[in-house]
């Protein structure tokens, strides 16, 4: 489903330049649960957001669904984006001006004829525990029923791949739980891919496989603790 | 097209969300700042109009009303002028007519006081106009312009009426020694005329038509006296020009053809025509209006580019973290635009509101004095029209652009600003 082929990524010029990616390769197969872990600064978010569509690699090749993904324009890309994949951010994402009901509904108006995704919207976020906060703003609400929002906001258009940086590195250990506990049952109920990146050892024992960076290369991709 | 059409729902949702959710405060400051700039464009066009609008008005009133039929080149009067204005007077869109004489007088005031035949009174050359009062009435105002004594009947012949330009006094405008000094009604003046004839009147009215290049610089009396002094075999039938008064709506440019064929020979024009310096200070007010309007306008984009910029920039991380979740560019791009259109007619309105509520009526009801008449606002509908356009046009740049440079920005930096 996904294959990521000798990816490059370079930050700076000349004397600056920092390595953060120095040819990865990667394949992630459809319905897995994958975690990517590795030290600060290893590339592992880079990576992410490669995947994700929101950078570009300086070099190398990423394949989704058989689609060359480099070769897509930006306005194919935010299609992409908005239509095949769902992103989870570290911090807080969620639009203020909007309430929880039209922030986990808004990728949703742009699919014009698509109807009754108001009650789409309703029924998600009652999957993740939050169908009481619905006419609620974001600064109404805990940061962990933020991070759930983001995650029922970045499932409204059914996406077949899920990408999550740090989603609970900000949570308290009761809502980190309750959010990983969210992409088990989204994982194995609906067989959504799912890529995280986190850096909390024990969110391993949620994932089908972790992928290990160490300096802007996959280390290990098959195993649960590094060579 | 529904992606267009999606776009520009997604567009006008986020657009009217930011809008309710946004600050109160800054919403009204915005609109605010968007109604006095269309004010600005339209206030000062306005008082420029104005004075165009007064100053043409009183040219037509108190000089040449609409039409001036003036004798052929090579001479000095029309001949037959009676049987023209009872001619003119019967074509379709011609209102009234009247005939002048004019004669250049000598005028002293108080010369009966003097002790010796060298001591020097006051006096001055100026044009006397001999009048049908009653057919003057039809085509100029001067009848309703008196602001001393009374005007003159058909059958005076040792009265005059003074302009205030050549009375002097109080409400002149000219210097006091080139004015008779502020004689009033019921003194006596004595006016030589070019052929040598001495007469004496007794003022009978002053008026003041507040248009102090010419009319307030004319004395009249009737025609019958002009007649009189100029010689009645000869000049009975006389008269040195016919002033045309049009209908409401009467095209002046079509009058003007058809009156050739009724006085030939005679040159008739249009007051236009013979408003030169009038016509220049207005061409120069209208470059001013324009240059202020221009810069009016400019200053406003600049203004509104300023305020959306602002609200741009607080919201970089928000329009990165849409583009992450792939809201099309352009549906984020409309969401500004849209608001930008929201501002700019909300301020618009307003604008047009307190112009059309509060501003207009009260110029109305407190005019401007100014020497050549009372001046209350004149709103052209094209000028709004073109102000409107021009606010809107420079609103939707000022939401374009600044939205645009960070929507060139990757996400990236957008949201992490790295």
């Amino acid at each position: 489903m996904i294959a990521v082929r000798n990816l490059h990524k370079i930050y700076g010029h000349g004397r600056g330049m920092v390595y953060a990616l120095k040819g990865v390769e990667l394949d992630i197969k459809p319905g897995e649960f994958v975690a990517i872990m590795g030290r600060s600064s290893s590339g592992k978010s880079t990576l992410l957001r490669i995947m994700g569509l929101l950078d570009l690699p300086t070099r190398g090749e990423l394949f989704i669904d058989g689609i060359d993904m480099l070769k897509l324009s930006e306005s194919e890309k935010a299609r992409f984006r908005l239509e095949k994949l769902g992103y989870v951010f570290q911090e807080q994402s969620l639009i203020t001006e909007l309430t929880v009901l039209e922030n986990v509904y808004l990728p949703a108006v742009a699919e014009l004829g698509r109807n009754g995704y108001k009650k789409h919207a309703e029924d998600i976020l009652e999957v993740v525990g939050l169908s009481d906060k619905t006419g609620h703003y974001p600064d109404e609400i805990s940061g962990g029923e933020q991070q759930r929002v983001a995650i029922a906001r970045a499932l409204i258009n059914q996406p077949r791949i899920l990408f999550a940086d740090e989603p609970t590195a900000n949570l308290d250990e009761e809502s980190a739980r309750i959010v990983l506990d969210l992409f088990c049952k989204l994982n194995r109920q609906l067989r959504q891919t799912i890529v995280m990146v986190t850096h909390e050892p024990e969110d391993k024992k949620y994932v089908d496989r972790v992928i290990w960076i160490k300096e802007g290369l996959v280390e290990t991709a098959y195993s649960d603790s590094p060579v | 097209m529904r992606r267009f059409l999606g776009n520009l729902k997604l567009s006008f949702f986020l657009a009217f969300k930011s809008i309710k959710k946004g600050n109160r405060w800054a919403l009204a400051l915005i609109i605010v700042v968007m109604a006095f700039s269309f004010i600005n464009l339209i206030f000062t066009t306005s008082i420029i109009s104005g004075v165009m609008t007064t100053m043409d008005s009183q040219m037509v009133n108190a000089v040449f009303s609409n039409l001036i039929i003036s004798p052929p080149q090579d001479k000095y009067y029309i001949e037959h002028a009676d049987e023209i204005e009872a001619k003119v007077v019967q074509v379709a869109g011609i209102g009234a007519v009247s005939s002048h004489l004019i004669a250049s007088g000598f005028i002293e005031s108080g010369w009966k006081e003097k002790a010796f035949p060298w001591e020097k009174v006051k006096s001055g050359t100026w044009n006397v106009v001999g009048i049908d009062p009653e057919r003057e009435a039809g085509v100029t105002t001067i009848g309703h312009s008196m602001i001393q004594g009374t005007y003159l009947e058909k059958n005076d012949t040792d009265k005059i009426i003074l302009g205030v330009e050549i009375a002097g006094g109080a409400f002149a405008q000219t210097s006091n020694f080139l004015t008779l000094g502020g004689i009033g009604v019921g003194d006596k003046v004595r006016v030589t005329y070019s052929n040598g004839i001495v007469r004496e009147y007794t003022i009978k009215g002053i008026f003041r038509a507040r248009e102090t290049m010419q009319a307030d610089h004319l004395a009249f009396v009737s025609r019958r006296e002009m007649v009189s002094i100029l010689g009645r075999s000869q000049f009975y039938n006389r008269a040195s020009e016919i002033l045309v008064k049009t209908n409401a709506g009467a095209s002046e440019n079509r009058l003007v053809s058809d009156l050739q064929a009724i006085a030939p020979g005679c040159e008739i024009r249009s007051w236009k025509d013979y408003g030169g310096t009038y016509r220049s200070v207005i061409s120069t007010f209208e470059i001013i209006s324009t240059i202020i309007g221009s810069t009016g306008l400019l200053v406003a984009a600049i203004v509104m580019f300023i305020i959306i910029y602002i609200n741009v920039l607080s919201k970089k991380r928000q329009i990165g973290i849409l583009r992450a979740i792939g809201i099309p560019r352009q549906a984020v791009l409309g969401s500004y635009l849209v608001q930008a259109l929201i501002y700019a007619s909300a301020g618009i309105l307003l604008g047009w509101l307190l112009m059309r509520l509060v501003i207009q009526p009260y110029f109305i009801v407190n005019p401007i004095d100014f020497p050549f008449g009372y001046l209350s606002l004149h709103i052209e509908s094209g000028r709004l029209i073109g102000s409107a356009i021009g606010l809107t046009a420079a609103a939707v740049l000022a939401g374009l652009i600044p939205s645009w440079s960070v929507m060139r920005e990757s996400i990236i930096k957008a949201i992490w600003g790295v």
